[in-house]
């Protein structure tokens, strides 16, 4: 998992408006963010410095394998 | 939505087993696919296609793209008097390629030892000729102009940029819609005439009408690990293709190497860097992150040891890229896009690696991005202007040659996207005063909707997710792009050509965020054919293009650019246009 959880959330969605590829919505009810497609995280930490109220926790992990040059 | 078509709710799983049953279910793993990751197999969409609502926009002057050079194409098109409309598939400042900017280069005469005479002819040294002068030049001419607007604005106050970005772009007024994907560009009557797209907020369908757009769309890559260009798939570079411009620069590649361990954790690769302010920097011309170091690692088949001299990055290996005397790396580490002078750099002793090089670095970690700004539309002026009447490009989507075929001035890429944004700018808004607003035919405006939601409308197909990770593992080995020759160039193109051909056609999508990763999955596939067919075309080695059976640069047939378009029976055409000239 990439972004591996989120508390505290606000439901602000300034992390749903941030995510460069487009990871995380908001939930519809209760306005708080979820991590809807992690498979296209690509661990660069925005949503988790543009959070006010610093309720990301992210890990360097991929959730699906990793195509890499050299192995 | 059709009757044949499952409810939303239903479950893939249980669709299948109605489907097909379990000797379906079955067969299709045998085959190694699996329904339950959905590579090929029935749509189930999450929206109702038909209940997609549509919207119309117009300005005069459409930017497109919301990072640097999207900024300053919107500030100097509306202060040069036009009423301007910026759309980003992500949030101002916060998608593409700036967010991870940190370095900014500022050319001070003042204050520099070298002339700007000097530092354009330096540039082309270390570039062996591939840079265009005149937008070297122009980069560094304008370039405090601009980091002093960029001040005033708050830019080296914070490490995040949405907010320094939003203040001369409310301050205007300007017109602004974020989390847009922009699909299709629109010509009419030979010039362009707007774009049209959707918003991955709300089921709706937008096109823009404009007497000029403004690509600043950004350069990208494969999805690579372990480099933020994962929102960059060359839409801009391709929606141009698609109605006629020409592009460049596909054979160049970007050789930033990343980590073997969490190879996809491109913050953590970057050591914290991504968490620092901006900064400026002075003149320092390098010749550098082309695939030299690529090679030694296919060479040795090791890791290259990044670090102090004496580290073991000064091993020696036989062949390989050409890198000029004067250039030579001497002390240590090349410095890349290493970060701002003055700012923290990662702590190692001795010497601090840039971005992606410190700990056990392998290649690729941007794979499929050339070299910044020596990739996009091809200028026909010193004005940001395509060969498309009203179609103007800056920054990486832009293939100005601003630094060459390599990296060569630490800091420029950022302050040529402010430079050129500004340009374009202004030159759009000088063309948009001698036209009418043009019109949008309802044939063409159908077409395009119909194109955008062929893939949710797909009862079939392949998943986007799928294909970009089979495309991935045909571009991204070490053999393909970074160190070449014709047969692996040729095999991986048959298998490319086979995803055009039958696979993009199929591509399907069941909510809006899978129809963006269509279309990217789409553009990605167009921009790996146009590399490895750019690639097979240059047949020298010289700056970060390395073909292994064509080692030696070749001045005498190579000193040219290679530039790629449409032909008119649709197939993907290559011409040369000689160094320091502009297209015929």
């Amino acid at each position: 998992m990439s972004i591996e959880h989120i508390k505290g959330c606000i439901g602000c969605g300034i992390c749903v408006q941030t995510c460069p590829t487009d990871v995380l919505r908001q939930d519809v009810k209760t306005k708080k963010a979820f991590i809807k497609y992690p498979a296209d995280c690509q661990i660069c930490h925005l949503c988790r410095m543009y959070c006010p109220v610093d309720a990301i926790t992210i890990s360097p992990e991929k959730s699906i394998p990793v195509v890499v040059s050299w192995g | 939505m059709k009757s044949s078509q499952p409810k939303p709710d239903m479950s893939r799983r249980k669709f299948m087993a109605l489907a097909g049953g379990t000797a379906g279910l079955a067969a299709m793993a045998a085959m190694g696919l699996s329904p339950e990751q959905g590579e090929c197999s029935p749509n189930i969409p999450a929206i109702d296609v038909d209940k997609m609502t549509y919207a119309e926009n117009e300005a005069d002057v459409l930017v497109i793209g919301g990072g640097m050079a999207g900024l300053f194409a919107a500030v100097k098109a509306h202060d040069a008097g036009s009423k301007v409309m910026l759309v980003s598939k992500g949030r101002l400042g916060a998608s593409g390629q700036t967010p991870f900017a940190k370095g900014i280069f500022a050319f001070d005469s003042s204050s520099e030892k070298m002339t700007l005479d000097e530092f354009v002819a330096t540039v082309t040294r270390s570039a062996l000729g591939t840079n265009n002068q005149v937008y070297t030049r122009q980069m560094a001419e304008h370039s405090l102009a601009r980091i002093n607007e960029l001040r005033e604005w708050g830019f080296f106050e914070s490490p995040l940029y949405n907010k320094n970005f939003t203040k001369p772009i409310k301050e205007r007024n300007i017109a602004l819609k974020e989390r847009i994907v922009i699909t299709h560009l629109i010509k009419e009557n030979g010039s362009v005439a707007g774009a049209a797209g959707f918003s991955q907020d709300e089921e709706k369908i937008l096109i823009f009408k404009a007497k000029s757009v403004i690509l600043c769309t950004g350069a990208g890559g494969f999805k690579p690990n372990g480099f933020p260009i994962c929102d960059l798939t060359h839409d801009g570079t391709v929606m141009a293709y698609n109605i006629g411009a020409k592009v460049t620069g596909k054979e160049w590649n970007d050789g930033h190497p990343g980590r073997a361990k969490n190879a996809a954790a491109c913050f953590d690769g970057w050591h914290g860097m991504f968490e620092r302010k901006p900064g400026i920097t002075g003149v320092e011309v390098h010749h550098d992150l082309g695939v030299d170091l690529n090679y030694k690692v296919y060479a040795t088949g090791n890791a290259v040891k990044m670090g102090p001299p004496g580290a073991g990055g000064r091993e020696v290996v036989a062949g390989g890229p050409y890198v000029p005397e004067e250039f030579k790396r001497r002390n240590g580490p090349p410095q890349g896009e290493k970060g701002p002078r003055g700012g923290r750099p990662p702590e190692r002793e001795g010497g601090a690696p840039p971005p992606g090089m410190g700990e056990e670095p392998v290649g690729g970690s941007s794979a499929g991005m050339a070299i910044h700004k020596s990739e996009g539309l091809v200028p026909i002026n010193d004005k940001c202007e395509s060969n498309i009447p009203g179609l103007y490009a800056a920054g990486d989507a832009l293939g100005s040659y601003m630094a060459g075929a390599i990296y060569t001035q630490i800091g420029s890429s950022l302050a040529g996207s402010a430079v050129q944004g500004a340009v374009a700018g202004q030159s759009a808004s000088e063309y948009c005063r001698g036209v009418e607003m043009p019109a949008i035919s309802e044939a063409k405006m159908d077409e395009v909707r119909e194109e955008i939601l062929a893939p949710l409308k797909r009862e079939s197909g392949y998943s986007p997710a799928w294909v970009t990770q089979t495309l991935q593992g045909i571009m991204i080995p070490n053999f393909i792009i970074y160190i070449k020759k014709e047969r692996l160039l040729k095999a991986a193109l048959a298998y490319v050509e086979e995803l055009r051909e039958h696979h993009l056609p199929m591509l399907r999508a069941a909510d809006l965020h899978e129809l963006r990763l269509a279309f990217e999955t789409a553009n990605m596939i167009i921009s790996a054919e146009m590399k490895l067919k750019a690639s097979l075309m240059r047949t020298e080695s010289r700056c970060s293009h390395f073909r292994l059976d064509y080692p030696e640069m070749d001045t005498e047939n190579w000193n040219a650019w290679i530039n790629i378009y449409k032909g008119s029976d649709g197939s993907m055409q290559f011409e040369k246009q000689p160094f320091d000239s502009w297209p015929t």
